[in-house]
């Protein structure tokens, strides 16, 4: 008997299968009730008796066309990995549907066990299964389980070991669809087999089925390995399907789907189901949706929520966020302590500890919205949002479901367009998806919040919720508009029809929200310590290197030494010891002033000042300093760099007050600075180029750098127009004052 | 295992692009979109490209399956309960899908 197999889950969107996948594996990973929200292939182990069980988690399709890369995806899995059982994971409140999957998984021949889940729901809706029959009827073993409480899932393993054990693979099903498809299949399969057309991998009947369901990457593949056969086999299709437009006014997928229904209903009506309630009894879900989806109602309800998540997630997380802020200060003090004054100390400091406590600072915030986000999408809210939004964004060429990723990219309160690029694999069409993905950077991510919060805590303090607020309002007017004019130009294309499960609404599990809530915090936690600290050590050593050649050094070392010598011998001493007496504090400030002057030509000096300054030549149409140039540079690499960087460039700078101005002060007393100038650093700010790791992800998401490069240029070039307009009819009018 | 499918009839109608009809479209059908909140219909008419139908299909939205409307939208949107699952679709779908009561 073997010890070691290989099973796949598979099923429709929201019949249970992330929930079993994690009863079984205990793995971290995503979890939702989404439509769609499994695409990547999960792999866990666990162990049963003797049987260490390989379980690969597949995406949730409700059928095994070419027709999305879910599909796609778990079909390939199934024909070329050729796991030892597949659980089918059907949902038992919801049979005819789920077993449409079933149907086309034995028109395909594999070894097969049915998990009819949600014994439970379906005992609530008064719908008893006979699932002997049912298993009977089928021929496939169907064990009931209730994956969320874990009810049945051993004997579910049994089953499972004991078929892996009987190692056989089922015959391809014979299903009919009717005289026409029929006679086409018999013509098919004959020249299919004669040719050994892709017949090592699929079954000669499914072949000539899919060929009739037009299925794209099968008669690519057949055209590809013997063109001439499939001519023939594509001729026998078009002629068929010429029949069937022509008298039923039908394509052959239509009539091959109403045949499988077909015979899932007789199946069914042979003493399978019994439902003992009333047909039109409304349930829960469908009441609560009345409700929360009205005309009115709804958008309300939704903007309470939205709300709710807003203040939840602020409210909350503050004594975290301090408390974090407090540990890597106290850590930075440690360091200054115990390690001697030298490049590796202000490496450290300025480089590792600032710029990872900076983006680690945020991981409350993150935690907790994505908790909130997580419990929105197991109840099935998400699904809703994504349901009343669909008419806005498809005005925009979008897609409902392109609201999702908008939210957590920082649509509603902070949030990483990273998680958000990856969030748009839920939506189909290619160019939606393109056009998502492109826009979802303009959010107001969390890393952009606190260097908002700065700017218009020092210009605008008077009104900060009201321009925080447009803040938001802004990005989502820009984000959507951008997309229609991407969607106008170079992503032209028609809208894809929203067609869409809605899970039915479900209270989530602990379980389930830990794995989601932890699944994303973790990823953001990764970033900041792989990519963030090696950018943040880079950037410290372009604002340190190269130092001052040696007469300048000179020249400030003499200039000390001038004043000193210049001032009586009792002061100095005073000064050294710290005294308050006023001349001794005269003097320390006058040394200072010399250390900052130092610090400044030493920071204009270095590569990154060097860069900033020539950017001056053209950024000075927008109003913005080589300082300010410096840390936008900085925020190419990552937004949470842009507050680090402006802190060391303006605290060099500073000549006038002392060490514990905070940089909000520095900016609004800088004279560099102004409303005008505020407002268009912090538009650019908002709009431009997406940070490194978000233009990486692009590339991975699109399959190609042109749309990262694209990404970058556009969103830069639009930015710095939007900064230009602002900050010269700012001055026009006079409003810098 | 070879099952024969209960015997379902075609008629023939001309115009439209998709999909399959079990029973022609009375003078009174209606598209979905417009029956909203009428409780339960039945589909006799499915317009639409190749691949939306299909899909359609495939989520058993069929000429001749029964449809529970629930509809908050009121013709912008449409919900419809089928098979057991409650589906949406925005108004192009809903406009494209004929509708009798049932």
């Amino acid at each position: 008997m073997s010890t070691h197999l290989n099973i796949a889950l598979a099923g429709n969107p929201n019949a249970g299968k992330t929930t079993l996948f994690n009863h079984l594996t205990g793995a971290h990973q995503h979890v939702g009730n989404y439509p769609g929200v499994t695409v990547e292939k999960k792999v866990g182990i666990c162990q049963h008796g003797d049987h260490e069980i390989h379980v690969v988690d597949l995406p949730g399709t409700y059928s095994l066309t070419a027709y999305s890369v879910e599909e796609l995806v778990a079909r390939d899995f199934l024909v070329n990995e050729k796991p030892d059982v597949v659980v089918d994971i059907v949902d038992a409140s919801n049979l005819e549907r789920n077993l449409y999957l079933t149907t086309q998984f034995m028109e395909l021949g594999i070894p097969l066990v049915i998990a009819l889940n949600m014994m439970d729901v379906a005992e609530s809706r008064g719908i008893s299964i006979d699932t002997e029959r049912l298993a009977g009827l089928l021929g496939v073993p169907v064990v009931p389980i209730i994956a969320r409480s874990g009810e049945g899932v051993d004997r579910l393993l049994d089953t499972v070991v004991q078929e892996a054990a009987v190692g056989r693979r089922p015959d391809p099903i014979l299903l009919r669809y009717g005289s026409d498809l029929d006679e086409a299949i018999a013509a098919m399969v004959p020249i299919i087999e004669e040719h050994h057309l892709l017949t090592d991998t699929y079954p000669s009947r499914w072949i000539a089925l899919k060929i009739l369901e037009n299925d794209e990457q099968i008669i690519d593949k057949a055209s590809q390995v013997n063109p001439g056969v499939s001519e023939r086999l594509l001729a026998i299709s078009e002629e068929v399907t010429n029949h069937l437009m022509h008298t039923l006014d039908a394509y052959p997928e239509a009539v091959i789907a109403d045949h499988r229904y077909g015979f899932i209903k007789s199946i069914l009506h042979q003493g399978v189901i019994t439902i003992r309630f009333v047909g039109d009894r409304l349930y829960t879900s469908d009441r609560i949706d009345r409700i929360v989806t009205h005309r009115l109602l709804g958008p309300l309800i939704m903007a309470a929520v939205l709300f709710g998540l807003y203040t939840f997630t602020f409210n909350y997380s503050g004594t975290l966020v301090d408390g974090l802020a407090t540990l890597f200060a106290t850590m930075g003090d440690m360091v200054d302590r115990s390690l001697p004054d030298g490049p590796l100390k202000s490496m450290i400091i300025s480089g590792a500890i600032d710029g990872v406590g900076g983006v680690l600072g945020f991981v409350p915030i993150i935690m907790f919205m994505f908790f909130g986000i997580a419990v929105l999408e197991d109840s099935g809210y998400l699904a809703r949002v994504a349901f009343m939004m669909d008419r806005i964004f498809h005005f925009f060429g979008l897609h409902g479901s392109s609201v999702m990723p908008f939210i957590i990219s920082g649509g509603i309160a902070g949030g990483c367009a990273v998680p958000g690029v990856m969030a748009t694999r839920t939506l189909r069409s290619p160019k939606e998806r393109m056009a998502t993905m492109l826009t979802v950077p303009f959010m107001n991510c969390g890393a952009k919040l606190p260097v908002l919060t700065l700017i218009i805590g020092a210009f605008f303090s008077t009104h900060q919720a009201r321009y925080m607020f447009l803040a938001t309002l802004a990005s989502w007017v820009i984000a959507l508009l951008a997309a229609k004019i991407l969607r106008l130009t170079v992503l032209r294309g028609e809208s894809t029809p929203f067609v869409m499960e809605l899970p039915p609404y479900r209270f989530p599990t602990i379980r389930g929200l830990v794995i989601h809530t932890w699944e994303r915090t973790w990823q953001y936690i990764k970033k900041a310590g792989t990519v963030i600290l090696g950018i943040s050590i880079l950037l410290w050593a372009m604002m340190t290197y190269p130092g001052l050649p040696r007469d300048q050094l000179a020249g400030f070392a003499a200039e000390r030494a001038q004043l000193l010598a210049a001032s009586p011998p009792q002061v100095v001493a005073a000064m050294k010891k710290g005294s308050d007496d006023p001349a001794a504090l005269r003097l320390a400030a006058a040394i200072r002033k010399i250390d900052a002057r130092q610090a400044m030509a030493g920071l204009r000096n270095s590569a990154a000042g060097r860069i900033g300054v020539a950017l001056e030549s053209v950024s000075h149409f927008a109003g913005f300093d080589w300082r300010t140039n410096i840390a936008l540079v900085g925020g190419f690499a990552a937004k949470e760099v842009i507050i680090s960087t402006l802190g060391t460039a303006y605290s060099l700078g500073d000549v006038t007050t002392d060490k514990t101005t905070s940089l909000r002060q520095r900016l609004a007393a800088d004279p560099h600075w102004n409303p005008v100038v505020a407002l268009s650093v912090l538009t650019f700010i908002m709009f431009y180029a997406p940070c490194f790791v978000t233009i990486v992800c692009i590339a991975r998401e699109a399959g190609s750098w042109k749309w990262a490069f694209f990404s970058m240029g556009f969103n830069t070039l639009f930015a710095f127009t939007l900064s230009v307009a602002i900050y010269q009819i700012g001055m026009l009018l006079g409003l810098g004052g | 295992m070879t099952k024969k499918h209960p015997d379902v009839r075609f008629h023939c109608q001309k115009g439209g692009r998709c999909c399959l009809r079990k029973v022609p479209c009375p003078d009174d059908a209606m598209p979905l979109s417009k029956a909203c909140c009428r409780g339960r219909v039945r589909i006799c008419r499915i317009r639409g490209d190749r691949k939306t139908c299909a899909r359609m299909a495939h989520l058993g939205l069929l000429p001749g399956s029964e449809l529970e409307l629930i509809c908050p939208g009121r013709g912008n949107k449409c919900m419809v309960r089928v098979n057991g699952g409650t589906i949406s679709l925005d108004r192009p779908v809903a406009e494209g899908i004929l509708v009798t009561p049932a």
